[in-house]
Order: C-alpha cells, then structure tokens, then sequence
C-alpha cells in the first residue's frame, strides 16, 4: 500500500531515533505517514494552482517530525517541542539538532518572537495559501477534529475539492483579522498537539476542554506527588542516622555495584573524600557546608563513622560514575 | 538544550546543595518544617535548573522569596549573583502582571456589554465548548506558576515546561526516597 510504502520510507530515516524515542514514536510515525501521503496528493495541484515558488513548497512538504509546530511557531517555542522528543527518547542529541536548523528557513518568513496580529499580516498573502495546505493536511492528519472551528471550516469542503477549499478560504483570507485569529489558533493547536503527545492517554481524546482536563490532572497528579515524596524523605530520615553506619559498613560496595546503578546515592558521599574527588570534578561544593553535616536532614553521616571506611573512596568515586551515566 | 539526564543531575546538584543550608541553621526540625525545607529546596534547585527558559521558574522563586521565612534560605540557595538577576526579574513579573490585570479589566467592561446584546436564545455549542475551554484553562493558569499573567499560548508554552521539570522533580525524589528505604531495610536486617 503506498501509505504503507511512504511510512517505511519515512521511518527508514528516523528508524534510528524510532528506538530511542519507543512507543511515542507510533503517534508520531502515523502522523508522518499522513503528512507524507498527503502533500504529494495536494501538493503539485496546489503549487501548480497558486503558484508557489518551489523551494516553499518543499519546505512545507518536507516539514520535521514534528509536523506544524516549527512553521507557525517563534524559535523559542520550538526547543519545548526538541526537548520533548529527546526526554521522551532518553537523551536523542541529533533530534535536537535537526529540528532548530529546519527551523530557521521557515522563521525568516514570519518576524521571529512577534505573536501579535500584525505579524499575520507579511505571510498573509503567501501565507494564506499556505495556511490553507497546512489546514487541509493538518485535517488529514488529524482526522477526526481536535479543534472543532478549525475542522468544521476544513470538513464541509474538505478532501474532495482543494480548489473549492482554496476559494473559501481566499474569501475570508482578505480580512485581516480573521487570518491572525487563524494564525494564533494554529500556533495553539500545535503546541495543544505536543502536550497531548506528551501526557500520556491523551492522545485518543479530541476537543480542547478533555485535553486540558487531562493536562489538568496530570499537573496535579505530579505536584501531589512531590508533596508526597518529599514528606516521605522527611520522615526517613530519624532511622538513617542510627542505621547507617552499621549499613555503611556491611554495605558500601556491594549496593553500588548491583542493581542500584541507576540510583542515585548520595548516602555514599563520604565527607572525607571530598577533596579527591573535587580534583576529578569540576564542582563547586563549598567547603562549610560539608561541615555542618550533622544537622542534615537527609542522608550524609557524621563524619567519624565514615573517614574510618577505607571502601569509602571507591563509593565517591562510583556516586559521580552513575551521576555521569 | 538540557538532556533529561542533565537536567536530572542540575536539579540533584543544586538541590542537595540547598539541603545543606537548610539544615544549617536549626539543628532540631519538626517533620513539617523539614517536609517544607525539603520541597522548597527542590522546587527553588528545579526553577534554578532551568532558569534562562522558564518563566514559571521565575515565578515560583519570586513566590516563595516574598514570604519572609523563606526568603532568606531562597537567596541563599541562589547564590549572591544570581539573586541580583532574580530580584530584577521578580520586578520584571509583577511590572508585566499588573499590566495584563489592568487590560482584562477593560476587556471584561468590554466584553460585559457584548453579552448584554447577544443574549442568545440557542445555545450553540461553540460557545458552550469555548467557555469549558475557558474554565479550564483558568484552573491551568493558578496550577502553573505565574500562570496568571499569561497569555493563552505561553501558558502552553510554560506548561510544557513545567510537566517536564515536575517528572525530572518526581524521579530523582523518588530514586533518593527508593534508595533511603532500601539503605533502612537493609540497616535493619543487617
């Protein structure tokens, strides 16, 4: 099947990435999939019709993976939209790096960091038509609409007829207004998709209000969790104190070296081997303040119980090996 | 930009550094007070890690220096310098939010008339749907820090942000609460 075709082709090159960034990567690949299947259709006829110069068109065509966020949105806008690919991915440097150069040709179109209607106003005459591709793919692309002003102005005339679609919209394109609100509505709708992308489950939902709800609830389910945590870091701490020692001692090597490597254990700093291990690492930890370690409510000991661990250099040693992992 | 695994180890740096000088200056702390130290330090080392590209980072520092506690413990966490870029920036916020309150006023005196005259005896459902949108996004703007005084699309913009750094803050949290509980078991046993 030539979507499936397309989809193959498309994935070949971020196949790569497709590892890394897992199971978001299928809402983003089907999202691929369309933009790719649908430009050719529309593509040529729609350049042929209103005479775009190529080289826009090929930019529009061959938008990043991150489909429409970079066209309509500032350059800073655009390294939320990076980031998220690559946190989702675990750490994806070439993502990064791609996106922000496609960036750059698209920006130089719309005055960079200008929201305001005026802006509208320089792409309105190229950018309308624009636009409208872009509202037509965007409706391929989502198919059932997300934002139901901008679906019901696609759908009525909609796949069949492009060149009925590019009539109505040059009718309302002429009022200045209404192609500014149609702009900022893009811009939103784009960073609406990348939040959707980024809360989980949110995906299958369409209409703003149920998307927002979610984005909603995972805010608060994330702040209640910090709460959570770091009264459950509070209160653990009156046990460590009697605890450690013993358990410094039984302990040290074998806890980093099994399956805590992505732990992070800050209860094996020793005090003492801080000036080793500063020369390794370029940090600025203030002498004072590893002193006053006995009132910490957390996890360094007092300091007798550890200098008298000869196993406590390789533990500092190995808390900046994981912290570097 | 920031790998999530760089951002993770930022965020621990600062706020491990924050712990210490939260527990300088009282030895004996109530399990609330130390909860309080605790999240603020985080917050404060989270807001701090991503400081040059957030603008709800900067809120929630301003936030939490203005009350008078705190204050003191915020501007130690930052560090000299940096506390004199907050202090401009917290200007900077409360400048910008008093403008934006100032406009809505005169759009909602504006905007009180319009319905006024419509007064629509259908209700349609773009209207229905664009207040729920409304509502919602209210509730967003008092979650988010310095939410209010945003515009729609900054606020997504800063949401974004923030559900990132709020899921960097969870993990490394619960990986240090993971560890401690497994240290105290094994403390126990052995």
């Amino acid at each position: 099947m030539e979507l499936g075709k397309c989809a193959e082709a498309r994935s070949v090159d971020c196949g790569e990435k497709a590892e890394e960034i897992g199971a978001d990567h299928f809402q983003l690949g089907e999202e691929i999939r369309t933009l790719v299947s649908a430009p050719p259709d529309s593509g040529s006829s729609f350049t042929a019709l209103l005479e775009l110069p190529a080289n826009q068109a090929v930019k529009l065509l061959h938008s990043p993976e991150l489909e429409e966020t970079p066209r309509a949105a500032e350059l800073p806008p655009v390294f939320p939209a990076c980031k998220l690919s690559v946190f989702l991915g675990a750490g994806n440097s070439p993502d990064t790096g791609s996106i922000p150069v496609k960036q750059e040709p698209t920006d130089s179109d719309s005055p960079p960091g200008n929201s305001s209607p005026l802006a509208a106003d320089p792409m309105a005459v190229d950018g309308d038509r624009k636009l409208t591709k872009r509202k037509e793919r965007e409706k391929k692309v989502k198919g059932p609409a997300k934002k139901s002003r901008t679906a019901a102005e696609c759908e009525a005339d909609g796949e069949k007829l492009p060149y009925v679609h590019v009539r109505a919209r040059r009718g309302q394109a002429t009022d200045s207004h209404s192609l500014a609100e149609r702009a900022r509505r893009e811009k939103i709708n784009a960073r609406m998709k990348l939040l959707q992308e980024l809360v989980p489950g949110c995906n299958k939902i369409s209409g703003t209000a149920m998307v927002l709800d979610e984005i909603i609830n995972h805010v608060q389910s994330l702040q209640r969790q910090v709460e959570f945590l770091s009264m459950r870091l509070a209160a653990v701490n009156p046990r460590i104190d009697i605890n450690l020692d013993s358990l410094l001692a039984a302990e040290n090597g074998s806890l980093l070296d099994s399956n805590f490597s992505g732990i992070i254990m800050p209860s094996m700093w020793p005090e003492g081997q801080f000036n080793v291990n500063r020369q390794q690492y370029p940090q600025v930890w203030h002498q004072p303040v590893w002193g006053r370690e006995e009132g910490n409510p957390n996890f360094i000991t007092p300091e007798n119980s550890l200098l008298s661990y000869n196993s406590s250099a390789n533990s500092g040693k190995s808390y900046f090996l994981i912290l570097a992992n | 930009m920031h790998s999530p695994s760089q951002l993770k180890r930022d965020f621990l740096k600062q706020w491990l550094k924050g712990l210490q000088m939260c527990s300088y200056p009282k030895k004996e702390m109530s399990i609330l007070e130390r909860k309080k130290a605790i999240k603020l330090s985080a917050d404060v080392a989270m807001a701090s890690a991503r400081n040059a590209t957030s603008c709800w980072g900067l809120a929630l520092i301003a936030n939490a220096s203005k009350e008078g506690n705190d204050k003191c413990l915020v501007e130690h966490l930052l560090g000299q310098e940096s506390e004199r870029g907050k202090m401009a920036s917290t200007f900077q916020l409360a400048i910008l939010h008093k403008k934006l309150r100032s406009k809505k006023i005169i759009k909602k005196s504006c905007s009180v008339r319009r319905v006024k005259k419509l007064t629509p005896r259908m209700v349609l459902a773009s209207s229905v749907a664009k207040r729920l949108v409304k509502n919602r996004t209210k509730v967003l703007k008092s979650l988010v820090p310095g939410g209010e005084s945003m515009d729609e699309f900054s606020l997504i913009k800063e949401t974004l942000d923030y559900i990132v750094s709020l899921r960097v803050q969870v993990d490394v949290m619960r990986c240090l609460a993971n560890a401690s509980d497994l240290l105290n078991c094994k403390g126990v046993h052995g």
